[in-house]
């Protein structure tokens, strides 16, 4: 991150992300009944992502997480798709929920649980994931960054790609492609 | 579940199930995945025809799973004479391509995991397609096979030429497959089923609803010619012969295209009857017929010339419908079958021929006999039987073709004479590039082209064209053996009672016009070889290909014109026309809807209704502050936050309406937009803040403004207040507050609906969310990125081409 950087800033978001995502969590597993769920839980995680890549810089994000956060988007779906099909295994519709109630459940006595939970899981990853990325992808450009590290750009774009812009000639940027020519044009 | 269930079952979903497994195990077994693929044609041949035996042909089997029953549409499948015939040559070909393609495809290719997915994919769907009973469940397989198609088309994506013939074919097909889907819905509309065996029992109500019921016809015939890929819809079959040969072999000659011809024969019983039936199939398809063989001659590309005679033949297989008589037809099976023979066998000998040598123009090959003597062998066989020399099926399905023809000119008048000249013609023609295909490959001596590159095949990769090649030799020579296969594939009211095949019919009509028309096309044969073929050239007027793509980049051209004609260079610009809109439509018709109210709301009015609420006064207050602060701060950074501090008040009133997740929501909603736009403004040099100062708009446009804001808060007042002097009845909401704890077992109100009434609401909104970051992404990093750019190839300059001026200035 460019400018100065704040001891202060740094120590405090440290104890603020630790404190938001278990606030988060709390949200998210209370939030059948009381207040909350995976939306807002999202929410508040990704902010708390969002601190800490401003106080470590975006690029240490990268490393930091160790993948890329579109997965954790993707995995989410796949969670509450997941949990959609599980009912046709037993000849129920798409996205019937299941709930159990435990009783004498050690630490926490009655406990309310149920397949809404792993739904609400999913949106919980979904949302974390999308935030994160379109923020830090953003980040990154404003600093004059790379906006995606060399293995993004391969998910995400195609050798093959040409100018989407009317005036950009294509022939020019065929040629451009074999990199005949090292003008900068702007 | 009894075992005629499981066998369906084994035969058209497991394939299903097994594509993206082949896709996954492509990755470590590599090559080999393609045996492992090859094991599901197989089980589906040996499934079908032990299904065919169990249930006693010539009959037919109904076999049904609920899907929305409330709608008619289950998975139903009808398995009669015509559908096992039809999955049958599926599955059958399925086996030889598979297997041809295990060789084909060597370790030059990638992505073995993924070819064979798709094939497999491909073949599961043309199962269904034919097996289907309900029309609904037809047209979905219908359009996966399209899918497929497109998928296998562009399976060398990185070639130009791949990824326009893929896109042509999902085009037409995929838009023809539409008009299917019409024509389906409105038969629906008129029988309430979409059941094909109680349609094939009960007849159309052709009396009541003719009018109707013909537009239906029509619009499922267009969908039979756009896959079946007839005139003027032709042009993507050519096109789509830039997929990998033993893909054309399958679906663009023996299976996929001839789904159209099928959907005639499914529905021949139902539509005969309609006065448009037999016009409209003759003229199209017979015409088709001529055209394709004409360009067949003309092309010069091996998988061309097998392509535009596809087209021609494909042609005459519907125009046979066309022209059947009321009662039923006679030999269609034989004409599809002789099809399925000579033209997989010659697609597959010409993709060992274009492996072998790399060559695929028929100018540069020749005197490949010494080299391969046994392809030139199955060549041979395949080349007389789509000559339809005597010995072949070729022979038989000429023969018989021209004896019905000649009965149809007795029935259908012009329309039969004008498809008999149209059938002579082809046969003269399709002689002439049956001799030239052979002797072109074959004969004559060693060219350069395959001198200099010919490696020679494996042996087994000409396994599949020899029991092609086979089969219709053994079939001319022994037409009898059809016969009990045919009479146990009848299907009633498609069908009518057949006289045996023989071989020798003695001297007669069909004969006589059969040798003039070998001996005329060999004619032309000799006549092209002395020219050497100089004239032989698709005029341009006939690319209907060419014109296809111009109409495409002449409506993007016009979209592009469009979006720029609406743009506005400064977003602001576009508030007037959003504002003037919602002012002079909602507006508009609330004070149509408040006109008689007025009076009734007069005499209830009091002023206490407007007395202020202190707390709530004051935190409007505080809003108001804050957006006149946006107003009177120049900085875009002081700006922001005083929008965000009214957007952090107006949380206050969620509090006080008790809505505690509307206002959590709020309040991290503001933070995460806040986090955002202060990033974006990143992007932005201090110059463009100035130069916003700068600009000033016009006094009438100053005005203009004024007029409009002032209406929007006298509308957003009018509203507030209406709806406080009459507040309604909040039904839908006391049900999700009175059913949460019975129905979704939870105490939250808000939560439940998300998760579990509304859940599948839910579901789409996480998807689009995915969906639009992706997209998001992909603008992002094409947007505007100069030639240069793209020059420093994929992953281009930091901060995706957007450069600071200040930066640049140093």
């Amino acid at each position: 991150m460019n400018g100065p950087r704040s001891y202060i800033f740094n120590s405090m978001v440290r104890l603020a992300v630790f404190l938001v995502n278990v606030f988060a969590l709390y949200l998210l597993l209370r939030g059948h009944n009381a207040p909350g769920g995976g939306f807002i839980a999202g929410l508040a995680t990704a902010i708390s992502l969002i601190l800490l890549s401003l106080a470590l810089g975006v690029q240490e994000m990268h490393r930091l997480l160790r993948f890329d956060p579109v997965l954790l988007a993707a995995g989410g779906l796949l969670t509450a798709i997941v949990t959609g099909l599980l009912p046709l295994l037993v000849g129920k519709p798409f996205l019937e929920h299941f709930n159990f109630h435990l009783h004498d459940v050690p630490l926490l006595g009655e406990v309310h649980v149920g397949t809404p939970l792993l739904f609400d899981v999913g949106v919980y990853l979904v949302v974390v994931g999308v935030t994160c990325k379109m923020i830090f992808v953003f980040a990154k450009s404003t600093q004059g960054l790379r906006a995606l590290v060399a293995e993004e750009e391969r998910r995400y774009s195609s050798p093959v790609e040409q100018p989407i812009e009317a005036d950009v000639p294509r022939a020019e940027a065929e040629v451009g492609n074999q990199g005949k020519e090292k003008t900068h044009a702007d | 579940m009894d075992t005629n269930r499981i066998l369906l079952l084994l035969a058209v979903v497991l394939p299903l199930l097994a594509a993206p497994v082949i896709a996954l195990a492509g990755r470590s077994l590599g090559r080999r995945v393609g045996w492992f693929a090859f094991a599901f044609p197989v089980v589906s041949v040996a499934v079908l025809l032990l299904l065919a035996a169990r249930m006693g042909l010539p009959g037919s089997l109904v076999i049904e799973w609920p899907w929305i029953p409330s709608l008619g549409i289950n998975f139903s499948f009808l398995l009669d004479g015509l559908s096992l015939f039809f999955a049958l040559i599926v599955s059958g070909v399925g086996v030889l391509v598979f297997f041809y393609a295990n060789f084909y495809l060597d370790d030059h290719h990638e992505h073995h995991g993924r070819f064979y997915c798709y094939l497999t994919l491909f073949m599961a769907a043309m199962l269904g397609t034919v097996l289907a009973n309900n029309l609904m469940l037809l047209f979905v397989f219908w359009e996966l096979t399209g899918l497929a198609s497109f998928l296998l088309i562009g399976f060398l994506h990185h070639e130009e030429k791949s990824r326009v013939g893929a896109r042509q074919a999902l085009l037409l097909t995929g838009f023809t497959g539409l008009l299917l889907l019409a024509g389906v819905i409105m038969v629906w509309q008129v029988t309430g089923t979409y059941d094909l065996a109680t349609l094939l029992g009960s007849g159309l109500p052709l009396a009541e609803h003719k009018d109707w019921l013909t537009v239906a016809m029509l619009l499922m015939l267009l969908g039979a010619f756009g896959k079946s890929a007839q005139f003027p819809l032709h042009f993507w079959l050519p096109n789509a012969m830039a997929a990998p040969t033993p893909v054309s072999a399958y679906l663009h000659s023996a299976t996929m295209v001839k789904l159209g011809v099928f959907l005639c024969a499914r529905v021949f019983p139902l539509f005969v009857e309609n006065e448009l039936w037999a016009p409209v199939l003759a003229a199209v398809a017979f015409s088709t017929m001529l055209f394709g063989a004409v360009l067949a001659l003309w092309s010069h590309d091996l998988k061309a010339i097998l392509a535009y005679s596809t087209v021609s033949q494909l042609g005459y297989l519907i125009g046979y419908y066309g022209l059947g008589p009321l009662q039923g037809v006679e030999y269609d099976f034989l004409h599809i079958l002789n099809h399925v023979f000579y033209k997989g066998c010659l697609f597959m000998v010409a993709g060992i021929v274009i492996h072998a040598t790399g060559v695929q123009d028929i100018r540069q090959l020749g005197g490949l006999r010494r080299r391969m003597p046994w392809l030139a062998g199955i060549c041979l066989v395949a080349a007389a039987t789509m000559a339809g020399f005597p010995g072949t099926t070729g022979f038989l399905s000429k023969e018989t073709m021209l004896k019905e023809i000649f009965e149809a000119m007795n029935g259908h008048g012009a329309l039969g004479a004008y498809a008999t000249a149209c059938v002579v013609l082809t046969s003269l023609v399709k002689v002439a590039f049956s001799f030239r295909f052979f002797a072109n490959l074959f004969l004559g001596d060693e060219t350069e082209a395959v001198k200099a590159h010919f490696h020679a095949p494996p042996l087994a990769v000409q396994l599949p064209p020899l029991l092609l090649a086979g089969a219709a030799l053994l079939l001319g020579v022994w037409p009898g053996l059809l016969a009990a296969p045919f009479h146990w594939l009848t299907v009633e009211g498609l069908h009518q009672p057949t006289p045996p095949l023989s071989l020798w019919h003695g001297v007669t009509r069909e004969l006589l016009v059969s040798v003039a028309v070998v001996l005329l096309g060999f004619g032309v044969f000799i006549l092209g070889q002395r020219t050497a073929w100089r004239w032989a050239a698709i005029p341009r007027a006939l690319r209907f290909d060419d014109f296809f793509e111009r109409g495409l980049e002449l409506f993007s051209k016009f979209t592009k014109w469009l979006t720029r004609f609406l743009r506005a260079d400064k977003p602001v610009d576009y508030l007037p026309v959003i504002i003037a809109f919602m002012l002079s439509v909602v507006g508009g018709f609330m004070v149509l809807a408040l006109r008689p109210v007025l009076g009734e709301l007069a005499t209830r009015w009091e002023w206490n209704m407007l007395a202020p609420h202190p707390l709530r006064s004051f935190v409007a207050a505080l809003i108001s502050l804050a957006v006149i602060g946006v107003l009177l701060l120049r900085r875009w950074t002081t700006q922001l936050i005083l929008l965000s501090v009214a957007g952090f008040l107006t949380t206050f009133y969620y509090v006080l309406y008790r809505a505690p997740d509307l206002a959590l929501t709020q309040i991290l909603i503001e933070v995460v937009t806040l986090f955002l736009i202060l990033i974006l403004l990143g992007r932005f040099p201090r110059s463009a803040e100035l130069g916003e100062i700068v600009h000033r708009p016009s006094p009438l446009r100053k005005k203009l403004n004024v007029v409009l804001s002032l209406g929007v808060g006298v509308l957003m007042t009018t509203f507030i207040l209406w709806f406080n002097a009459a507040p309604h009845e909040n039904r839908l909401g006391r049900f999700f507050a009175e059913n949460t704890v019975e129905l979704a077992q939870g105490s939250n109100t808000v939560n439940t609906i998300l998760v579990d009434f509304r859940g599948f609401d839910t579901l789409g909104e996480i998807t689009v969310l995915l969906i639009a970051m992706l997209g998001g992404i992909g603008l992002l990093m094409r947007y505007k990125r100069t030639a240069a750019e793209y020059r420093e190839g994929p992953l281009g300059q930091p901060g995706m081409g957007i450069q600071h001026s200040e930066e640049k200035l140093k």
